[in-house]
């Protein structure tokens, strides 16, 4: 039974091979770097999905607070503030950080947006490349 | 000289015949139960399976929470454990393998639950995936109480006495 169940699994691995990456949680084509996300100026929109005393020490210019904790008190803001076509860029503190990953998944599927994307390396590649 | 008068084996045999009657009858109604926990059991792993089976990202993502696996392990597993749960059932359900399929589900649950609950002590607010997206606002108490409550019900129908063996 453990083996039968081997084929299906296989079926299914083939079957959502574009849509999941077995190198990182994030599909390659949500991931976006910095100099990326920074070519798309005011196309995009930055949202910051730490906590709320981390947004308060320091962000992204411009970045709009989005995290679980408060996520029914501040979607409703980033929603009157978003405009159709503009591409989201969710950012955390780091590299393995999960946060980002969980707002830019409830943004999709929740908030049904499209082009939401996820900042390889998080606030601490920002910093990086901004100092 | 030790006979036993005639007399009294028509009432010997009565009794007897009723008794085994009953104990037929218990018999029955407890086969009944234990088929009727069957197809609980067997729906209630059919349900979690399909519902992880349809959407493995998530499923795969749920796995990473609990920080236990390398990404690309979760990524298996989210592939294979819902069609093997799924499989599991099916074999409660038509009785096929049936010790196996118990064993295995047996397993899984316990290795949930323990994973759930080393999550909590480590202080990790997430969920188990269990059943998918339905499970993803349980509280913590909702999801030990589920695990257990059909970690009984496997352990029950493994050591009921239809089963051939005891574990």
């Amino acid at each position: 039974m453990a083996a039968l169940a081997l084929l299906p699994a296989a079926g299914e691995a083939i079957y959502f091979r574009d849509k999941i990456s077995w190198r990182s949680a994030i599909a390659p084509s949500e991931m976006v770097t910095v100099e990326q996300a920074r070519g798309w100026g005011d196309t995009a929109i930055w949202v910051d999905a730490r906590p709320d005393d981390e947004f308060a020490s320091d962000h992204v210019p411009g970045a709009i607070s989005l995290n679980e904790d408060r996520w029914n008190e501040l979607l409703p803001p980033f929603l009157a503030v978003w405009v159709p076509g503009k591409k989201i860029v969710v950012y955390c503190s780091s590299l393995s950080c999960n946060a980002s990953r969980e707002v830019a998944r409830r943004l999709r599927k929740e908030a049904q947006l499209s082009d939401v994307f996820v900042l390889e390396g998080g606030w601490e590649a920002w910093l990086k490349k901004n100092r | 000289m030790n006979q036993t008068p005639n007399v009294q084996l028509p009432t010997s045999n009565a009794e007897l015949s009723a008794g085994a009657s009953t104990s037929n009858t218990k018999r029955r109604v407890l086969s009944i139960f234990w088929r009727i926990l069957d197809f609980v059991l067997a729906g209630t792993f059919i349900y979690a399976g399909v519902v992880k089976a349809i959407d493995p990202v998530q499923f795969a993502s749920d796995i990473d929470n609990f920080k236990i696996l390398p990404w690309p392990v979760s990524v298996a597993l989210a592939f294979y454990l819902p069609w093997l749960e799924i499989l599991c059932a099916l074999g409660l359900l038509f009785r096929v393998l049936y010790r196996g399929a118990l064993s295995i589900l047996t397993a899984s649950i316990v290795i949930f639950t323990l994973a759930i609950t080393a999550a909590k002590v480590r202080g990790l607010d997430i969920t188990c995936g269990c059943f998918g997206h339905a499970s993803q606002h349980w509280s913590f108490p909702s999801h030990l109480a589920t695990n257990l409550a059909i970690l009984a019900a496997l352990l029950v129908l493994g050591f009921s006495n239809r089963s051939r063996k005891p574990f």
